[in-house]
């Protein structure tokens, strides 16, 4: 049977398995907490347990010392979970972050629209508060007759928090993709829970941004640029828009409208596979290509928020490192996809987020 | 007081490192740090250094005052209740004699190591880090000690430890590593030790160590290897952290440490290769292969580390391949070597049975049956007609590792692999393309190498016979040396088994 654990200080929670550890929970939903050896004996990975019931499994008594359990510490790579439970671990809480309580709500889909031959923006009306979210954030939706909910990030910026918009790509033999692109209609009701996710913009320290997306991963950048914009943000702004062919560009007159309004946004789309008739004015390459291109290779004082299928995003993660910008700089959100769950790669312990 | 009482774990930690950080005045850092620039290593901005752990030095003696209590309270109950006679088998403890004798004192050199390196790097946080790292490599050796201690009252070949250290042939592999990383600068040091020792290859170390000890009964060296296991949390962070800090401070360092990284892998790649050889063939229980522990804690651990180590467009160390090809073959090279120089060495050994010959062919499929087990039936014939077979001629050693020449081609295990330098009018001779680049980038240093067979043939070590320098090394002739069979190590346990049955009745 599977437990639900809960992260603080940041309040992510994760499902963990029977007989699954912590930690290996934590690392396949994305989440990092500090590790080593991975099996009970540096004592990297300690975490206290606030609430709840787990069993230590193989810590070794040198790593976890009997007044460290007596204490409610454990070994977050060896220890089990026998009830529901709470930890908190050495992660760092953010100054951006705000803690958003997670809700239930229930949207009604007010406009569909075709935005690409395979992409569906979706909009959907909530009713009363609406939902308080991050921009950057994504939201959970079920989808009548499928089992488990979908991860959608938001395209709107928070201050339409009554008016929720989704882009959603067809998955091929995608059950949730394929009821929302044939059978969804306008009208119809669907329960959002959320907001979620930890992809926000630091504003603490104001640097210029780069935006980075890959085909629906536009819609937390989207979202961010438009709150900042909204917010007076005076800080010099560049998206990067890659996609396969023209056919697959979206919202391309609304962030041509926005950069011309606004001089320090640079809006670049850009097509990896461009098809014959495409229009020549529009750059080709992939997304990491035109970064480096762009900026003469050479990121240092920026800040990096990146969205999009997970091969664009680690070979911009690549360039911007090599150009100097490292993870204290670079944000992202991968795209998890049902199924990507339990399946991610385990990862050395090199970096907490990236 | 109540304000103090109150701090963060956190702010606690920037008082007890950063705040106890003070500018010289009477004297110019280059001059406090003379070693800190000659590597060609630029930090532009030691405080974007992130403490990898925040241990304050209370907490740290809190710590490992526990760690002493349950270690000691376990060493003392070995000893107390006899534990080395619930060990599997009496030829299991010249796995610990190699690993006490060849690796304990490393801890001491790795204690000596960052405590000069933790006075010699700029950086506060750093060299907190290092300090720490220094107490418990001290604290690591201690309890090793006090594990010889007690095997030394009843085995041979743990009497003269230190001594040997610095003179036997076989030793001088362990400790010539260690010593090409502490003349090291300090941030060679940092990624040869801290990184690539601590980081990459320990676990293929201790893991098998410690498994293979509870496997085969030995209390006493699984609790001072989990004991020292237990501060490696600290270790591996600060490793960690310091090849980090010095690729994001400046692209001129991105070559400097691939070439430590290339340099410490293939080191550390031929110190472990005796791990290699314990673990097929020394201990009587097995765990695993080396092969197979080698996939594990490199081929994957290591894959994704250096997965993600290229982003910062470092690469997986050079010969990376070769070293994992030769895992189908260097313990039982190694093996070989030491059954042929068992005359010259403190421990002893034995040709293996044949269930554990059996054991071999089905973990080294591709290699054991077709170019190792021929060899070893030879040589048990000959043990059967009473020629037990050892070598009486010197072996040639690499330069770099030292270790005796017997390693093969890779791709070619028929043909021994020579590699050669011309160095100030001299030929130096590498064991591989590995050793051979790390003398390449550095004649001047290697070109001073102490290796024991020149020494011997120079008459540095007691005289011109074998039995001279076996004295001069201080071996107990005829009891730490020769085969196992026929040991007093071998005498005296048949007798305690033999006793032990009669009183079982």
């Amino acid at each position: 049977m599977s437990h639900t654990l809960t992260i603080e200080p940041t309040g992510d929670t994760v499902t963990v398995e029977d007989g699954q550890t912590i930690l290996d929970a934590c690392l396949r939903r994305g989440i990092w907490l500090p590790h080593a050896c991975g099996h009970g004996l540096c004592g990297t990975c300690k975490v206290e347990v606030v609430d709840g019931t787990i069993d230590h499994g193989d810590a070794s008594g040198f790593a976890l010392m009997d007044f460290e359990r007596e204490e409610g510490r454990t070994l977050a790579c060896t220890a089990t979970l026998c009830s529901d439970a709470t930890i908190e671990a050495d992660v760092e809480d953010e100054p951006d972050a705000r803690r958003v309580p997670v809700r239930d709500t229930v949207g009604t889909v007010v406009r569909l629209d075709d935005l690409t031959h395979d992409v569906k923006g979706v909009v959907l009306e909530l009713p009363g508060d609406g939902l308080d979210f991050q921009a950057g954030q994504y939201v959970n939706l079920t989808v009548p007759g499928v089992d488990g909910p979908r991860a959608f990030s938001l395209a709107n910026p928070p201050s339409q928090r009554n008016r929720l918009e989704l882009h959603v790509r067809r998955v091929p033999g995608g059950q949730a993709t394929g009821y929302i692109h044939d059978t969804l209609r306008v009208g119809d009701r669907l329960t959002v829970t959320g907001p979620y996710g930890r992809f926000f913009v630091r504003t603490a320290d104001p640097v210029p941004s780069i935006f980075l997306a890959g085909g629906t991963g536009l819609s937390s950048p989207k979202a961010m640029i438009l709150d900042l914009l909204e917010r007076g943000w005076e800080q010099p702004m560049v998206l990067i828009h890659g996609v396969r062919a023209e056919r697959d560009l979206y919202d391309r007159p609304v962030f041509a409208a926005l950069a011309a309004r606004h001089p320090g946004l640079t809006y670049i789309p850009v097509l990896s596979e461009p098809q014959a008739g495409d229009d020549p004015d529009l750059a080709t390459g992939f997304v990491h290509e035109v970064l480096q291109r762009h900026f003469g290779g050479m990121f240092a004082g920026r800040r990096a928020y990146l969205c999009g299928p997970p091969p664009m995003v680690e070979a911009c993660i690549r360039t911007l490192m090599q150009g100097r910008l490292f993870e204290r700089d670079i944000f992202t959100e991968r795209f998890l996809t049902k199924g990507d769950g339990g399946e991610g790669r385990v990862r050395s312990p090199l970096f907490k987020r990236i | 007081m109540n304000a103090i009482g109150k701090l963060g774990l956190k702010q606690r930690y920037a008082l007890l490192t950063r705040g106890l950080d003070w500018e010289p005045s009477y004297q110019p850092r280059d001059k406090v740090f003379p070693y800190a620039a000659f590597e060609g290593i630029k930090v532009h901005d030691w405080s974007k250094w992130e403490d990898p752990f925040r241990l304050t030095m209370d907490a740290y003696w809190k710590f490992q005052a526990e760690k002493e209590r349950k270690l000691y309270a376990v060493l003392d109950s070995f000893a107390q209740n006899n534990g080395q006679l619930g060990l599997t088998d009496a030829r299991y403890v010249n796995a610990i004699k190699l690993f006490l004798t060849g690796v304990s004192p490393l801890e001491y050199q790795a204690h000596r190591g960052f405590a000069h390196t933790g006075r010699h790097l700029p950086g506060i946080g750093p060299r907190i880090a290092a300090q720490m790292q220094s107490l418990d490599e001290l604290r690591h050796v201690q309890t090793q000690v006090h594990t010889i201690s007690h095997y030394n009252k009843f085995f041979d070949g743990f009497h003269d430890w230190q001594h040997m250290h610095d003179r036997v042939w076989y030793l001088s592999v362990p400790k010539s590593f260690f010593d090409d990383a502490r003349t090291g600068g300090p941030f060679e040091f940092m990624i040869a030790i801290g990184f690539s020792f601590e980081y990459v290859l320990t676990n293929l170390l201790f893991v098998p160590f410690m498994s293979g000890a509870a496997y085969n009964g030995d209390l006493a060296t699984v609790t001072f290897g989990f004991s020292a296991q237990s501060d490696e949390s600290r270790h591996m962070t600060l490793g960690i952290e310091v090849i980090k800090f010095l690729l994001e401070q400046d692209p001129d360092n991105l070559p400097i440490v691939q070439k430590w990284v290339d340099k410490w892998f293939w080191r550390g790649h031929r110190v472990l290769g005796l791990v290699a050889m314990m673990m097929d063939y020394m201990l009587p229980r097995k765990i695993m292969s080396w092969r197979e522990a080698w996939d594990i804690y490199f081929t994957e651990a290591g894959g994704s580390l250096f997965e993600d180590l290229a982003r910062y467009g470092l690469r997986p160390p050079r010969y990376a391949d070769v070293a994992t090809a030769e895992a189908e073959h260097i313990s039982h090279q190694n093996w070989a070597i030491f059954y042929q120089y068992t005359h010259a060495a403190a421990f002893h050994t034995w040709l293996p049975s044949d269930e554990e010959m059996d054991w071999l062919s089905e973990k080294y499929p591709n290699t054991f049956d077709k170019y190792y087990r021929p060899r070893l039936e030879m040589w048990r014939e000959m043990e059967k007609e009473g020629k037990r077979f050892y070598n009486n001629g010197l072996p040639q050693l690499c330069t770099t590792c030292q270790i005796p020449m017997g390693y093969t081609e890779p791709g070619d295990p028929g043909t021994i692999c020579f590699r050669t330098s011309e160095f100030r009018g001299e030929t130096y001779h590498f064991c591989s393309d590995g050793c051979k680049d790390i003398f390449d980038d550095e004649p001047e240093k290697f070109a001073q190498s102490w290796l024991p067979v020149h020494q011997i043939f120079q008459g540095n070590c007691g005289g011109a016979s074998v039995e001279d320098v076996l004295r001069w090394y201080r071996m107990n002739l005829g009891a730490d040396n020769m085969d196992q069979a026929g040991s007093p190590d071998q005498r005296q346990w048949d007798a305690w088994m033999e006793a032990r049955r009669r009183v079982a009745g």
